[in-house]
């Protein structure tokens, strides 16, 4: 058994190693003009294997949605799935030893790591053969000077993703509420005007797993979390925000209960409104078809601006891949807006490049309007490993004050303590 | 400790029918060829143990000496060392502290608990040898063969505030719900509760093991004495399972020092840090934040907390013996 396995491996090898040398001989004799037909033939050689690193539980898909790339260029893809709870495990022991994937999907919150363990390319030099990645195809959330604080090129965009508000039309009419609020002073006022402590409904929900609410207050109320590389808490615009995220609980419009699942609290109604991301539409829809035309989406309510979180993921091309050239044209092919859009339907994803919201499987659908003309007022978290410190320690004093009754000037002169600390890590 | 391997401990004191065993031991012992023999048969696990275990906790002894993170990682030249910067941030560490009393505060109260119930359940279940009984057995050691994260699963659905069973049930019986892992202090019991409750299948087992060792001829010849059944069982039955008690507190101590899994599945540390065991605490400067370097230094502070306790247990087993 073994021996007949290896022998037919041989056997297949030969087969491989003659047929390709049949082809080099063949294109090198035919130089006819019509012989050459896709681009990427006449670029640079390329390796014929390739592996890419998948986040998450949509390989089988993705591996759907290459196949006509396989089938293009000859490259054997092979898709390995990441979880996203072990995506960090993973990328430190590739870091460490050295052998990671050709190609690998890296959630924008994840970045920094990635950056930081030096693991991916620069492809600077190369985008200028590889035209669906050049970047005024993407928003300007992921321009590359945004992508990479110290320079270069690490990562091509790849899926969008954002926040918006979600709110119960339904619920909001019934308490005269005739448009969903669209600044932080109505969502405060029609918050407190929902909640209904008999009925058991708030009017507002805060996940208070959610590091990048208190950053995006601090945009809508005209701040920066971050400056010159240190992350700010003592600015007035920081202030304001930890001031509405404290306020909505003061107000009792918000639910306490850490464990408070939003799906299930937005499907039965004991939550109103929040702020979340596409993936809750999807699940509201699988799992509440009913409700169906009682509940929409709106941009971000707003201060001095509306700005919303830019999440998602891009590509990038592993450092000591053998196979770059190989490896761009993969990323090249799914930054074309056909694949961005076959990518949607397929898994549900919001396409990073701009134009496949043209599309009308995109642009025909009304939440996908929304996300859309949010997608152009939004911002990536910044990309630090000092914020990754940062984030969950603001998250948790916030969450001290609101959910626990810590005294809140003392409690935010630590978290001021305690970020100064971080700042000044390497 | 001229004789090499005789187990700590083992010398004096001894249930009689297991010191006598002992001896005929160490008589064959006396033949200088068997002493190599037996180093060369302890030498794969010696080899093991060395590489597998004394190895690793060197490695981050020494990490705990330098700045190590993921740039460290992948450019091992810019790693610096720090000497013991690490160890005096995390003296410094409020949140380190924090995560030390939650343990050292399960350690007191779940390490008695757990012997407690265990042995209540034992003595519960050697009562009677009959079908239904060996049924109890199964279903009491049912916990510490599933699965732990699955299970931990289940228990965070039944205790979820808004459609958990729990508050179902006081829904039911029109008692208030309860915030089971939303308020800090309720999430504090019922991440130990699990813990408490998956601890007692494995433990009860070693104790009833113990108990069926018990020889019926002394409790009869205690009978016959006069002795009631308390006094039996304190003065009997207890002292010849000493040995398994021993071995029960000292494994669920190290256990509960090592706590981890029940908070990491039902809270993640939360709400706002409440549950955040000493070991998820270094878990997450570890291997969420790449902080290496410091969350070794706080790895090494635990080994050796656990290494004193344990010798601390030691030394009181053998001067009670």
């Amino acid at each position: 058994m073994m021996h007949s396995r290896r022998a037919a491996t041989a056997l297949v090898a030969t087969l491989i190693l003659a047929t390709s040398a049949g082809c080099a001989a063949g294109s090198a004799a035919s130089s006819t003009p019509s012989g050459s037909t896709s681009a990427s033939s006449s670029a640079a050689a390329y390796g014929k294997t390739l592996t890419v690193w998948v986040m998450g539980d949509s390989a089988t898909k993705f591996e759907q949605l290459i196949t006509p790339f396989e089938t293009q260029t000859g490259i054997d893809v092979t898709v390995e799935a990441i979880p996203w709870d072990s995506v960090n495990d993973r990328l430190t022991s590739a870091v460490a030893s050295g052998k990671g994937p050709d190609v690998t999907q890296i959630g924008l919150s994840q970045l920094a790591s990635f950056l930081k363990g030096d693991a991916l390319a620069d492809v600077s030099a190369d985008l200028a053969a590889y035209p669906n990645l050049a970047e005024s195809n993407f928003p300007s959330a992921v321009a590359n000077k945004a992508l990479n604080p110290s320079g270069g090129v690490y990562s091509v965009p790849w899926i969008a993703d954002t926040r918006v508000l979600f709110y119960r039309s339904d619920l909001l009419s019934a308490a005269g509420i005739s448009a969903p609020p669209k600044t932080w002073d109505e969502l405060r006022a029609d918050a407190k005007k929902l909640t209904d402590k008999a009925a058991k409904r708030y009017g507002y929900y805060i996940p208070q797993w959610d590091a990048p609410l208190p950053v995006t207050y601090t945009w809508q109320a005209g701040g920066e979390i971050m400056t010159d590389g240190k992350v700010d808490v003592t600015s007035s615009a920081f202030t304001k925000a930890a001031d509405h995220y404290l306020g909505l609980y003061a107000d009792g419009s918000v639910p306490t209960a850490s464990d408070f699942d939003q799906t299930t609290g937005f499907i039965s109604g004991s939550v109103a409104m929040l702020v979340s991301g596409p993936y809750l539409a999807k699940a509201v829809a699988e799992q509440a078809p009913d409700l169906d035309g009682k509940w929409s989406v709106a941009t971000v309510p707003t201060d001095a601006s509306g700005t919303s979180l830019y999440a998602g993921s891009n590509l990038g091309v592993w450092k000591n891949t053998t196979n770059k050239v190989g490896a761009l044209m993969l990323l090249n092919y799914l930054a074309d807006p056909a694949t961005q859009v076959s990518w949607y339907t397929s898994n549900g994803d919001l396409p990073a490049a701009t134009a496949a919201y043209q599309d009308a499987k995109l642009s025909g659908d009304p939440l996908v309007k929304v996300y859309a003309e949010q997608l152009k007022d939004a911002r990536l978290l910044p990309v630090s490993t000092k914020w990754d410190a940062a984030s969950s320690e603001i998250l948790t004093a916030l969450n001290k004050i609101a959910v626990s009754g810590a005294d809140k000037a003392s409690t935010l002169k630590a978290l001021a303590d305690k970020v100064a600390t971080i700042n000044a890590g390497n | 400790m001229q004789n090499p391997p005789v187990p700590v401990g083992a010398k004096a004191g001894q249930p009689r029918h297991l010191s006598r065993r002992r001896s005929v031991r160490a008589g064959s012992r006396r033949q200088p060829t068997s002493r190599w023999a037996g180093w060369g048969f302890a030498l794969p696990a010696l080899v093991l143990v060395a590489v597998f275990g004394l190895m690793p906790i060197l490695v981050a002894a020494a990490v705990s000496f330098t700045d190590l993170d993921i740039g460290g990682l992948a450019h091992p030249e810019t790693i610096r060392l720090v000497g013991a910067e690490n160890y005096l941030t995390l003296a410094a560490d409020p949140e380190f502290w924090s995560a030390f009393a939650l343990t050292a505060g399960y350690v007191v109260v779940g390490v008695p608990l757990i012997t407690v119930l265990a042995l209540a359940v034992a003595t519960g279940l050697n009562r009677n040898g009959g079908r239904f009984y060996r049924l109890l057995r199964t279903l009491y050691f049912l916990p510490a063969v599933t699965a732990l994260v699955a299970i931990s699963v289940i228990w965070k659905y039944m205790f979820n505030g808004q459609f958990g069973l729990f508050n179902w049930l006081l829904d039911l019986a029109g008692l208030p719900a309860v915030n089971w892992l939303s308020d800090p202090t309720s999430a504090q019991i019922a991440v130990g509760m699990v813990a408490v409750w998956r601890a007692i299948g494995l433990n009860s087992i070693i104790l009833l093991a113990a108990l069926q060792g018990v020889p019926d001829d002394q409790l009869e010849a205690a009978a016959l004495d006069g002795a009631g059944p308390v006094r039996r069982y304190l003065h009997v039955v207890l002292p010849q399972i000493r040995f398994a008690l021993g071995f029960v507190v000292m494994t669920t101590l190290i256990g509960w020092l090592q706590f981890f899994d029940e908070p990491f599945v039902l809270t993640d540390g939360g709400p706002v840090g409440a549950t955040t065991s000493l070991s998820l605490f270094l878990f997450k400067r570890g291997f969420r934040l790449n902080e290496f370097g410091y969350a070794s230094a706080g790895s090494i502070v635990l080994l050796v907390t656990i290494a004193a306790v344990t010798l601390i247990q030691l030394r009181l087993r053998r001067a009670n013996d």
